[in-house]
């Protein structure tokens, strides 16, 4: 039931595999055991047997920022996961519905949006003391609406259009014109957003570790090792840069690559 | 000089390099007027952008256009063309609100275009508007109004030629009067006058020369009169002939003994509106068409929506072969594919961007026993459609090919009764009465009967064997 | 127009009261004795003993029944009282005024360094589309919008204090400590207002109205003046306000990774601290003034869009 591929679909798909595969992948491939300190062996520049050399503990920065992935950008993509799929399907549900039903869904989804976007996660991740599971609560909460809005305002539209009047008259069921004549359009419209929003999450998780809030040392999450060496960054550059470049690298990918899939080359209004 | 404008051996390619008009020589005299008529596609917006230096990139334009008072130009010189903007060439462009800035005050833009102090007041009394109009923003004018302010401002310009791109695509049907007078004011006035059009009213209403493009050429050039009565050209005299007033009227005998269709005071209000139709009764025998006539906004979409089911009715019942389905689910669903509409839109019944076999295909599910890929070699031929297309996307298909496509749609499930809504207003003249032929002959092979709601009067007379006419709406503004 | 104003206010009160309410349920619903760990923040982890603990718990009434406690802190909140920082035993309202202060200081700073920054660019890439110019900026701004505000301003630091030894790295003496913290915010704000500038001077030039008013007789300059300016101007604008409220999201980090001693990094030290009545403090603030802004949004919106006071939904 595919429709006209647009272009950069191909690029798209393979940012999406190649971060996929390293969020399940880093720390199978990374050399050595993230965890392992060595007191021995603090800051050491890069060498022949630490390739982004050692921490402000010793331990090895490649093994790290592998074994981090799962963490930055395994918890980003789920988050987007959850939220994409609740969102939309709020939003269906909204569309569907009577005045009253439509009404309910958006208020709730206005409510949420009238909190300032890392606010809510940074809330919920600091009173419970950072970890995977109210970090994945706190992201699913602040993004579900934008995807119920978008959802719903996709589908309220789009079952305005004559093949779904023509659908009807012809005897379809409702679940079916749903399926067939709404959801495909609804998810070609919501795939952008959802890989930015993917980037945006990436950030997110970051800035939570980076501020102590979200997943803790000894967890190689990226954003806490940043705030972990950033005190020895005048000794350890490489060390500090490392995962920071795989934050940028990981989101200026998914950047692009949702632009692409929103069809222009030059960037989309943002309002 | 004599004449106002002069264009001689005019051609323009597009990107590809491929010819669209193909060498167009054409003058106007002073304070006449003369009437390009041409299919859609046929490049004839292209030849007022070329006028006005506005050809889209891409595109190269060469041959010759002279102006009274200024010197010819080549017509590849965009630029030089645009300094003729205002002394000497003026444009009452296609989409009358898209040309006036929509947050700016009517009064404003016509002082910008140099009408000020009282003569804004004279200019908008010429096109009927008041004073009250002068203080609206150009977001709350209509199509309309729009195009009276941008009438307003030719006339206040000065300048002698005036252009007009397809004055009537943007306007409700019944407006062709309103236009009509607003070029005959332009005329009146002094001016020469350059209309481009497809419709037909307008270019038969129309004084002055009227030329026909097609193919790229001009294949008839002369007075209006000698055109309309005496086309040379094959396709002018199918042009003509697509008025459905010259087809011959509607004799044919029909079972009035079975109804496909009723209704009895049928009356319906969109809440808190005047009513749009009261006390509404209709016959619709098996095999017969019915037409339903009336200006736009009056009701003619929504009464078609409450005879197939779509809506309910704020009164009156609808019976559907003796039995009245108003508020009962349960008795429309055995019948419902039975009843069927044919949209105003040729391809708005298709999902787009999906191959039209698929959801050929998908119509199983509905109408059992239904076999693609028996049932639609044979009902492709039968409406002249190309095997080929059935592959293809919705959206890529012609206009006319698409209406088609959505008949052959519509007779796959094998209906009684079928609510035409305005099927072939989107389509070129031609066309129109090509598409209108194979509905008549399909419906008659298959004794359906039809509901044919148009706004066109006259080719509701020759169509239809019975005309019921709404009245026009209160509050719908003139 | 009233019924925008209503509804935002009545969004303002709903954000309010859930943020209150989420704030309580969260820290009382955690594990582990609150009062320890105020306990540890106040006086250090090595110090804490029972008394300790036990003090605080007394006066700080922590071991009153839940029910209670939620509605003496909504009352509380009602009447303006925001109670005492568990850590540094000031009123909250105190703690609040004195770091707001320096956030309000950063963020109108960074936001319009930002616009400074964004508009010229914006216009100049906006009237040559696909240039080198726009194809230029459109790359920045999506580097900048693929780096989370915090490397912005590591790699700030590392340029300007580290590198250049041009300005100080953190805390707040000076003025010129303000520097670093406001150019990394506006260069994370201007990822996103550059496009909008762009794309609205586009839009606009290429509308038809833009070609008409020439055709009336104006030069394009005089054209796009009286048109184009005040059309195009009307999404920048609203973009702008919108995102001087956006700016919350912005400033926490910021100021977290320069110790700049403003709400943000008030928010974050009590969550760290488990500082109850300014967490919540802090968060009502923060979630009232977004909603405050937003509503000076619209009303912008509203003043400079006639379309928009015909719309009947809010």
């Amino acid at each position: 039931m595919r429709i006209a591929l647009p272009r950069g679909t191909v690029r798209l798909a393979a940012a999406i595999a190649a971060i996929a595969a390293l969020a399940c992948l880093g720390p199978v491939v990374a050399p050595m055991d993230p965890l392992e300190q060595d007191l021995m062996r603090v800051m050491e520049p890069p060498g022949a047997r630490h390739w982004l050399g050692t921490d402000h503990v010793g331990r090895d920065v490649l093994s790290r920022v592998l074994a981090g992935a799962p963490y930055s950008l395994g918890l980003a993509m789920l988050s987007v996961g959850m939220s994409a799929s609740s969102g939309t399907l709020l939003g269906l549900v909204a569309a569907n519905s009577g005045a009253t039903g439509r009404a309910v869904v958006m208020r709730l989804a206005d409510l949420v949006l009238a909190f300032p976007g890392l606010l809510l996660a940074l809330l919920l991740s600091g009173l419970f003391g950072g970890g995977i599971l109210p970090m994945l609560a706190g992201l699913h909460l602040a993004m579900w609406p934008q995807y119920a809005r978008m959802a719903d305002a996709a589908a309220t539209s789009i079952l305005r259009e004559g093949h779904v009047e023509a659908a009807r008259l012809a005897g379809f069921p409702e679940w079916i014109i749903l399926l067939r004549h709404v959801l495909p359009r609804v998810l070609r419209t919501l795939a952008p957003l959802a890989i930015l929003g993917t980037g945006q999450a990436i950030m997110s998780i970051a800035a939570l570790g980076f501020l102590g809030l979200g997943l803790r040392p000894p967890t190689p999450e990226w954003g806490a090792m940043i705030n972990d060496l950033l005190p020895f960054l005048a000794e350890g550059i490489v060390q500090v840069a490392a995962p920071c470049a795989a934050i940028f690298a990981t989101v200026l990918a998914l950047s692009l690559a949702g632009r692409s899939l929103a069809g222009s080359t030059m960037p989309p209004s943002v309002r | 000089m004599t004449e106002a404008l002069a264009v001689e051996g005019l051609h323009i390619r597009d990107a590809s390099g491929n010819a669209v008009i193909e060498g167009i020589s054409f003058a106007i005299r002073r304070g006449g007027a003369l009437t390009l008529i041409g299919e859609t596609g046929s490049g004839k917006s292209l030849v007022a952008l070329a006028l006005l230096g506005l050809l889209p990139s891409g595109m190269k334009a060469t041959g010759t256009i002279a102006l009274a008072g200024a010197r010819p130009f080549d017509a590849a010189d965009g630029r030089g063309l645009q300094a003729l903007w205002r002394r000497h060439l003026m444009l009452v462009p296609q989409e009358p609100a898209a040309a006036l800035d929509p947050i700016m005050r009517v009064r404003r833009q016509l002082a910008l275009a140099g009408l000020v102090g009282a003569k804004v007041d004279v200019a908008l009394q010429a096109v009927d508007l008041g004073e009250e109009d002068g203080g609206k923003f150009g977001f709350e004018l209509s199509g309309g109004m729009a195009q009276r302010v941008l009438v307003a401002t030719a006339l206040g310009t000065g300048a002698p030629v005036v252009v007009a791109d397809e004055p009537t695509k943007c306007l409700d049907p019944e407006r062709v009067g309103q236009v009509i007078g607003l070029l005959r004011r332009l005329l009146l006035d002094g001016r020469s006058l350059f209309v481009i059009t497809h419709d037909r009213r307008l270019a038969q209403s129309l004084p002055g020369q009227l030329a026909i493009l097609h193919g790229g050429r001009i294949v008839e050039n002369g007075r209006a009169e000698d055109v309309i009565a005496a086309p040379r050209s094959a396709f002018g005299r199918a042009w003509m002939a697509s008025d459905p007033a010259a087809w011959p009227a509607c004799a044919r005998g029909c079972d009035r003994s079975r109804l496909a269709l009723s209704a009895h005071g049928l009356s319906f209000a969109w809440p808190g509106r005047p009513p749009l139709f009261r006390e509404l009764d209709l016959h619709l025998p098996r095999g017969a068409i019915l037409g339903i006539d009336g200006p736009s906004g009056c009701g003619k979409t929504t009464l078609g929506d409450v005879l197939l089911g779509l809506r309910r009715p704020s009164a009156g019942s609808v019976e559907w072969a003796g039995e009245d389905i108003v508020g009962r689910p349960d008795a429309i669903r055995p019948m419902r594919r039975r009843y069927q509409k044919l949209h105003q839109e040729p391809a708005a019944a298709f999902i787009p961007g999906l191959p039209l076999r698929r959801q050929f295909e998908a119509l199983r599910l509905v109408v059992p026993g239904f076999d693609a890929s028996r049932a639609l070699p044979e009902l492709l031929d039968r409406l002249k459609l190309r095997h080929a297309l059935i592959d293809r996307r919705p959206e890529e298909l012609s206009g006319g090919e698409a209406q088609r496509m959505s008949l052959a749609r519509v007779l796959a499930l094998d209906p009684h009764v079928i609510v035409a809504d305005e099927p072939t207003s989107r389509l070129d003249p031609v066309v129109q009465r090509e598409t209108m032929a194979l509905l008549r002959e399909q419906v008659e092979a298959r004794g359906i009967s039809v509901v044919m709601v148009s706004h066109d009067a006259s080719l509701l007379r020759a169509v239809a064997d019975e005309t019921i006419s709404l009245a026009r709406a209160p509050g719908v503004p003139a | 127009m009233l019924r925008v104003l209503a509804h935002r206010l009545g969004q303002a009160v709903a954000t309010a009261i859930a943020l209150a309410t989420l704030c309580f349920a969260a820290i009382h619903a955690l594990p582990g004795d609150l009062s320890l760990q105020v306990a540890a923040a106040r006086v250090g982890d090595e110090r804490v003993t029972r008394e300790t603990a036990d003090r605080i718990r007394r006066e700080e009434r922590l071991d009153a029944p839940l029910a209670l406690q939620y509605a003496r802190w909504m009352a509380g909140i009602a009447r303006g009282e925001l109670g005492r920082s568990l850590v540094s035993g000031r009123p909250v309202a105190e703690e609040l005024a004195y770091h707001a202060r320096y956030t309000i200081q950063l963020g109108a700073a960074g936001w319009l360094l930002s616009y400074l920054f964004a508009l010229p660019l914006g216009l100049l890439a906006g009237f040559q589309p696909g240039g080198w110019l726009d194809r230029a900026a459109d790359g920045l701004a999506v580097v900048l919008a693929s780096l989370p505000s915090f490397l912005v301003g590591i790699g700030l630091v590392t340029v300007f204090a580290l590198g250049l030894r041009l300005l100080p790295p953190a805390g707040f003496r000076t003025g010129a400590h303000m520097v670093l913290p406001a150019l990394t915010l506006a260069l994370s704000l201007a990822a996103f207002s550059i496009p909008v500038v762009r794309d609205a001077v586009v839009e606009t030039r290429a509308a038809f109205f833009l070609t008409f008013a020439r055709m009336k007789g104006l030069g394009a300059a005089a054209a796009f003046l009286h048109h184009g300016a005040r059309n195009a101007a009307i999404p920048v604008v609203t973009f702008a306000a919108l995102q001087f409220a956006l700016v919350i999201d912005g400033f926490v980090v910021i100021e977290t990774l320069f110790n700049y001693p403003g709400l943000g990094d008030l928010l974050v030290k009590s969550l760290v601290a488990r500082d109850v009545p300014v967490i919540m403090g802090a968060g009502l603030l923060v979630g009232l003034s977004f909603a405050m802004v937003n509503l000076a949004a619209d009303m912008l919106c509203l003043w400079l869009d006639p379309r928009r006071r015909r719309e009947t939904k809010p």
